[in-house]
């Protein structure tokens, strides 16, 4: 392509956070007219790429060009905007109380009668349907992408960023937003698509890049591309054969009775999900982000009302009892976001750990707090787990990551739960925590706990499951025992693309 | 232009104040005078004052509880020039000075020190009271002159007053002031989406401490209003007006947490506030009633609003996971 | 004892030290005991508003519901011919069932707590009100005539020299200071404040909870303003009109944090006190005028708050441990 047609160049770039390498020299080009589909795992630095793209984080290394114009110095988003680069954050910022026209022109200066003008003209060009009087709370997901387009296009940028537009989308909506890239690419603007979803890439992208591990691993036109070789550049190098060639853990015997079971389960955002998890067995569950994963074990827990189906706990129905029952029977969830749900920050690191364990004896009696046997327990968990503190009453929030994550486990598991729910428990923690998790969940086993692991990282799923069940748009789309717990299958399956007979032979 | 810009809360304001007004007629036709229906409105210029400065903040997100005692500083004061002999700009000055000197103080605590507006705005509050007492050695300005006190009383048309006049070119200034300004439009911005302001290039600290000297502003000139209208001060003039002027917001439509509202609002919140007290005495009933019934009032609107939108918040979540799920099964 | 806990008895001896200084009467027990008496409400009612505060809550009614307590004490006594300790436990009622129409609003609906509360202080003034209108006494006026057994209640000092509602201040914070600190429900209520969804996912039920801090703020100030109109012996509609804002203003003092999760029942103790006292003081041994004492209280909060605001911003931190480092060198 030719020179002229370059809207954004992304030269060698490095970021680091700390001593975590996060982008190791990635190059990235989009030219006019372009659908550049970037698809990596999680942690592959898409979203650290673009962030140093949008200015919000400064690279340590490397140079952006955006339209011809090499951007020198600290980049804020502002000077990112102007030179015409916009991003729809997967999350829109949307002003709730605002109408949808406030919400597009807030921040514009100039004449506000030129300014819905010209909105009118951007609207009817690229086919725009919501109502402009409409506030900001009432529109979807969807029409808040709509709005933050808007944004984008009313800044007359070049380049547009959608991080991960479809993942809350249902398909209609998704079919709109495909025609609206496509008129936009005949306009001749550039476009930077970040999805999990392999059928959109063919459908939309002329290009593809593949990132892994801090680096785009291929690059290419999607005519180049096989849905085979997407799922295979997803896998990381060095574990492609490793996972085949593992030799299965040898495992306790258990008893026939399934310690818990799902029943046509269904609720808000999961339907249909049906399996069983024995005493000591670690079960799965892989998915991409919005499979409805989490929906499913919060569920579970008692913080959303199920909408169908059974739980049953050992035989007996405990679908819909709210929290403090079904901790009291005997499960406990170890939150995916551990700093909104699970930790108490500014609150010691001992109490945090007790803070499930309050409506129990364990901690005193007749309603008061016995802070000796608090205090036991708490180092018990302190020392099991190596969690590093200062002390006991060290605040939790001021720990690392991973320690935090372990006062997080110690939290669900000072309840002595028999089925234990982890929710991505190695999420944004260093090796060495990661490796204590994990003798943690073996330990568990051990015990004849029943373990069901929620994780987006492959690998986790592979290294610790007996089985492994895999969610896909909310529901079940296939089950795989340990011999059959392998990237392919997994990767595929989360995308709703397994078929038994590729892996037939 | 200026109804569309009034939207549901304020038209629902204004439909619940004329509500009030067409029951107080139904049981007591005498109220149905022009003289009484006006002076509702006569009598409310002080609140409205004060609820719309109060506005200014509250539309942003913080809360100012200083402006009871900002309306009795800088009226003590103004009071005082005007018996020593002082000309009006003189005094009036004197009230604005003081009352965008607090008001700039607070915007300094708040949104840079970022202490919390309720504790921060409390200590000035104490501070400004106590001044009140010492610049007036505990004593009553009175024998203020006459043409100063009989500016309340002078009409501009039939019962109407000029004060009310005026205060309404105020409001609708202030009204436009934030929907049609680029720095106006900023105050709610900040309140609905404080990141997001900021992501479209919205300074909050600029426009949180704008706020608070507004509304110190608008306390001092309500201060001024208040001085000509009762003619004397004493050094508990304007004492918890503040919880009234944030309850008039709050009658008003404007949201507590901030980015919801309009000042027209609040100041038809400060009729209905005012009000009250005036239709009670046509329905039989003493003033005793007053703040029961206002405490009735903004408890049950404030309570029907949230339960109405945490509904509408929860269904269109729980929408969207449903939309998610794909629509066959798979084939196992 | 806590960092803050501690500054704050410094600063309370260093206040009674100038005190004491200025004028030497003011250290004899009689003065110093009987300055409590002006205070009480605030020093009862902030011990459990903290507790409110720490949920993350304000409880901005607590005035207004002093009031409604001892006018219905009044007329449930003298029009209703109850005993008069009935008729203060009624009074102990009717609060504690305004505290819990205000917390199941604040947690159950989840509308602002500042809002309820705001309505609240309208509500309760007013029903108050309207309630010292059922009595034949003038409202203006205010019930008296109490039996002598309640009026000499609140004025009794023990030994001669402690008063009563000094044991009462005590008695209460011993109360607050137990349930707070020493019993699981103090402990849920600041995990609740720490992190509401934290605390639901550790299956405490938190809206049960933070309903109870409201009324157990109720209930407190129900006592303050049995204590009150036992002091005063009148029973009045207005008592607790203007004790709002000291109330928070000793909450805060006392290290509790507006955003919830932080504070402490000696630090709120302590900081009524540091405020009782100044109000006594200043005008004992420095001739201050009563009325302006408004000033030196919002500029102790002025002062205390916006200096803990800057020393907590971390370029502030940087430059302490520079400084530190400095020093070594």
């Amino acid at each position: 392509m030719a020179e002229e047609d370059l809207l954004l160049e992304a030269r060698d770039v490095v970021k680091s956070f700390g001593l975590n390498l996060v982008l190791k020299g990635v190059t990235l080009t989009v030219h006019k007219g372009e659908v550049l589909s970037l698809i990596g795992g999680n942690g592959a630095g898409k979203s650290t790429l673009m962030k140093i793209i949008m200015g919000i984080y400064t690279a340590d290394k490397g140079s952006l060009s955006i339209c011809g114009q090499r951007l020198e110095g600290a980049i804020t988003p502002s000077r990112a905007m102007k030179a015409g680069v916009y991003m729809v954050p997967q999350e829109p910022m949307i002003f709730p109380h605002m109408t949808v026209s406030d919400n597009v022109l807030m921040g514009f200066r100039g004449n506000k009668a030129d300014l819905k003008k010209r909105l009118s003209e951007v609207y009817k060009e690229i086919g725009c349907t919501i109502d402009l009087s409409r506030l900001g709370m009432t529109l979807s997901i969807a029409e808040q992408q709509m709005v933050e387009l808007l944004r984008g296009l009313m800044r007359q940028s070049r380049v547009l960023i959608l991080d991960e537009p479809t993942s809350s989308l249902t398909f209609d909506e998704v079919q709109t937003l495909f025609k609206i890239i496509g008129d936009l690419k005949s306009k001749g603007i550039g476009i930077i698509y970040i999805t999990h979803r392999m059928a959109e890439v063919f459908e939309i992208s002329d290009t593809i890049g593949i990132m892994a591990d801090g680096r785009i691993t291929l690059n290419g036109p999607v005519s180049d591309f096989t849905r085979e070789m997407l799922v295979n550049a997803l896998l990381p190098e060095t574990k492609k054969k490793e996972a085949r060639e593992r030799t299965p853990i040898e495992k306790k015997i258990r008893k026939a009775m399934p310690l818990i079971e799902f029943d046509h389960f269904s609720g808000y955002g999961f339907k249909d999900i049906s399996f069983k998890v024995l005493e000591g067995e670690i079960v799965g569950i892989a998915g991409v982000v919005g499979a409805g994963r989490t929906e499913f074990a919060t569920a579970v827990f008692g913080r959303e009302k199920p909408l169908g189906g059974r739980v049953l706990l050992d035989g007996t129905d405990i679908t819909g009892l709210s929290t403090k029952e079904v901790i009291r029977l005997g499960i406990n969830y170890v939150p995916e976001d551990r700093h909104l749900n699970g930790l108490f920050g500014i609150s010691p690191v001992a109490s945090n750990i007790t803070s499930a364990l309050l409506n129990s004896k364990l901690t005193g009696k007749g309603g008061f707090l016995n802070q000796a046997s608090e205090n036991s327990i708490a180092d018990r968990y302190i020392e099991d787990f190596r969690i590093k503190v200062t002390s006991r009453f060290q605040e939790a929030g001021s720990l690392s990551g991973g320690n935090q994550q372990k006062v997080v486990l110690a939290r669900a598991l000072a309840t002595m739960p028999k089925v234990v729910i982890l929710d991505e428990p190695t999420r944004g923690i260093d090796a060495a925590a990661r490796g204590d998790v994990y003798g943690i969940i073996y330990k568990l086993r051990e015990q004849g706990i029943a373990v069901i692991l929620i994780s987006s990282d492959i690998d986790e799923i592979i290294e610790l499951s007996d089985r492994a069940v895999v969610f896909c748009q909310g529901r079940i789309s296939a089950q795989f025992p340990r011999s059959k717990i392998n990237q392919e299958n997994l990767t595929a399956a989360s995308f709703g693309v397994y078929k038994e007979d590729n892996h037939a032979a | 232009m200026l109804l569309k810009l009034l939207r549901r809360y304020e038209l629902k304001a204004l439909a619940f104040l004329l509500g009030m007004f067409v029951i107080v007629t139904a049981v007591n036709p005498s109220f149905m005078s022009a003289e009484s229906l006006t002076n509702c409105f006569n009598d409310s210029v002080v609140f409205t004052l004060l609820a719309v400065g109060a506005g200014f903040v509250i539309l942003t997100g913080e809360i100012d509880v200083s402006v009871g005692s900002v309306l009795g500083i800088s009226s003590a004061v103004a009071a005082t020039c005007l018996r020593d002999g002082g000309s009006l700009p003189t005094a009036v000055c004197l009230a604005l000075l003081i009352g965008a000197f607090v008001g700039l103080v607070n915007g300094i605590g708040v949104a840079v020190l970022k202490i919390p507006s309720l504790i921060f705005t409390l200590g000035t509050y104490g501070v400004a009271r106590g001044a009140v007492y010492v610049y007036t050695g505990g004593a009553w300005v009175e024998n203020l002159p006459a043409w100063f006190t009989g500016a309340s009383h002078s009409y501009i048309a039939g019962y109407l007053t000029w004060f009310y006049a005026g205060v309404v070119l105020l409001v609708v200034a202030a009204q436009i002031l934030i929907s049609c300004t680029h720095k106006g439009r900023n105050f709610i911005a900040v309140g609905d989406n404080i990141n997001g302001a900021r992501l479209v290039g919205i300074n909050p600290t600029q426009t949180k401490i704008w706020a608070f000297v507004l509304s110190g502003v608008f306390a001092s000139l309500a201060g001024i209003l208040f001085t000509s209208r009762i003619g004397f001060i004493t050094p508990m003039s304007g004492n918890s007006y503040e919880m009234k002027a944030i309850a008039a917001c709050v009658l008003g439509g404007i949201s507590l947490s901030g980015g919801l509202g309009t000042l027209v609002g609040a100041a038809i919140g400060a009729v209905i506030m005012t009000s009250i007290t005036r239709i009670l005495v046509f329905l039989g009933l003493s003033s005793n009633y007053d703040n029961t019934i206002t405490g009735i009032i903004l408890i049950v609107i404030v309570v029907v609003n949230t339960v109405i939108q945490d509904r509408a918040i929860l269904n269109s979540h729980r929408e969207i996971s449903l939309k998610r799920i794909a629509k066959e099964a798979f084939k196992e | 004892m806590k960092r803050w806990e501690l500054a704050l008895l410094v600063v309370l001896v260093a206040e009674i030290a100038i005190f004491a200084t200025a004028n030497p009467k003011f250290l004899m027990p009689r003065v110093i005991f009987g300055s409590i008496n002006d205070i009480i409400p605030i020093c009862i009612i902030s011990l459990f508003v903290t507790m409110v505060m720490i949920t993350a809550g304000i409880d901005i009614q607590a005035g207004a519901v002093v009031g409604l307590a001892s006018i219905v004490l009044g007329v449930s006594w003298q029009d209703l011919g109850l005993n008069i300790w009935v008729a203060a436990l009624f009074a102990i009622a009717v609060a504690a069932l305004v505290g819990l129409l205000t917390g199941y609003i604040v947690a159950y609906f989840k509308v602002q707590p500042m809002v309820v509360t705001l309505g609240g202080s309208f509500l309760y003034a007013g029903l108050a009100l309207l309630v010292s209108t059922l009595s034949s006494t003038e409202s203006y006026k205010g019930i008296s005539g109490f039996p002598d057994s309640f009026t000499s209640f609140a004025s009794y000092r023990i030994g001669g020299v402690l008063p009563v509602q000094v044991v009462v201040f005590l008695v209460m914070a011993v109360f607050a200071y137990v349930l707070l600190h020493r019993t699981k429900y103090g402990r849920k209520i600041f995990l609740i404040g720490i992190n509401q969804n934290a605390a639901e996912y550790a299956g405490i039920n938190t809206r049960f909870i933070i309903m109870t801090t409201y009324v157990l703020s109720s209930i407190s100030a129900a006592v303050a303003g049995i204590v009150l109109t036992s002091y005063l012996g009148t029973a009045k509609s207005d008592l607790g009109a203007s004790l709002t804002l000291p109330i928070i203003t000793a909450v805060v003092l006392g290290g509790t944090l507006m955003t919830g999760g932080k504070g402490s029942i000696i630090g709120t103790a302590l900081a009524a006190v540091i405020i009782g006292e100044l109000k006594f003081g200043l005008p004992l041994c420095f001739r201050v005028n009563m009325q302006y004492l408004d000033i030196p209280v919002g500029v102790l909060l002025l002062v205390v708050v916006s200096a803990r605001a800057v020393a907590s911003r971390p370029g502030f931190q940087v430059l302490v441990h520079k400084l530190k480092s400095h020093g070594r060198n």
